[in-house]
């Protein structure tokens, strides 16, 4: 399969070309192929190469690389590399419960209708904040983690459906799904980063 | 009408805009970060606009604007 970034740069390279043919020889626009070829390279290659772009630009903006590349973000990439199981970002991370390349986006985007959408518009928050506004001290989820992202995967999971913990209590599995409880809740998955303590733990190397 | 050599001279304006818009859209893919998104929207996003409106300036008749 053609990567999407190769067909880009193809149509990039195209309109170019045409475009500097039009350039050179405007007087080429005098003949009716000359016209539809201006209306070509100077209206319908341009929009395009903006469209397949923007979209391009978008998909990025799912990898984790991308999340991490702000310096604010630094501590967070770090958690997903501590050697603890309790750490909830890193356990998921360094087992693939999440593709470990788009690991940020799978867990911090909503699971409803429109909800990439609205994950972009997010992130079209941070980069305003982060290059026009005032950076909170320590940054923090602009709402409440809801359990509708936990559950995405973890609904209808043996282990999460038949967990001993998870069953103690008859009314605790009924109350998360209701997003009633936490799943961040303190005595159950309250770690999640902990980036205060980053600087102070152990950390997994990744194999080679 | 606007003559033959005004409207070439337009075409070459929206084509040399167009280029430099496709360019800064180029050299922004080739670097994963929130300020390449932000190059491309701002710098190219204007430019490609630019481009576009001159190139569609170049089709309207001398007369439209005068009425």
């Amino acid at each position: 399969m053609i990567d999407p970034a190769t067909i880009l740069f193809t149509l990039i390279g195209l309109a170019i070309i045409l475009i500097a043919l039009l350039v050179i020889w405007p007087s080429i626009t005098a003949t009716r192929g000359g016209k539809i070829l201006a209306f070509l390279a100077l209206f319908i290659l341009p929009v395009l190469c903006a469209a397949v772009g923007a979209a391009e630009h978008l998909e990025r903006s799912k990898q984790t690389h991308f999340c991490l590349s702000c310096h604010i973000m630094e501590p967070y990439g770090k958690s997903l590399y501590v050697d603890d199981p309790t750490y909830l970002a890193a356990a998921h991370f360094q087992n693939h419960r999440v593709p470990p390349d788009q690991a940020c986006y799978t867990c911090h985007t909503d699971y409803v209708l429109y909800g990439g959408f609205k994950a972009k518009l997010r992130g079209l928050r941070h980069v305003y904040v982060q290059y026009l506004g005032t950076l909170a001290k320590p940054i923090h989820l602009y709402s409440p983690y809801n359990n509708r992202e936990c559950l995405h995967c973890h609904a209808g999971a043996r282990s999460f459906e038949e967990g001993a913990v998870h069953n103690t209590d008859p009314q605790l599995l009924p109350a998360v799904k209701a997003n009633k409880l936490s799943c961040l809740s303190g005595g159950c998955h309250e770690i999640a980063h902990n980036v205060a303590q980053v600087d102070h733990v152990k950390f997994w190397k990744r194999p080679e | 009408m606007p003559n033959g050599s005004s409207i070439e001279r337009r075409l070459q304006l929206s084509g040399i805009l167009l280029v430099l818009a496709l360019v800064v859209e180029a050299m922004s893919l080739a670097w994963v970060h929130p300020a390449a998104f932000l190059f491309f929207l701002v710098a190219g996003g204007v430019l490609m606009a630019a481009g576009i409106l001159v190139y569609l300036y170049s089709l309207l008749p001398a007369g439209s604007s005068s009425n």
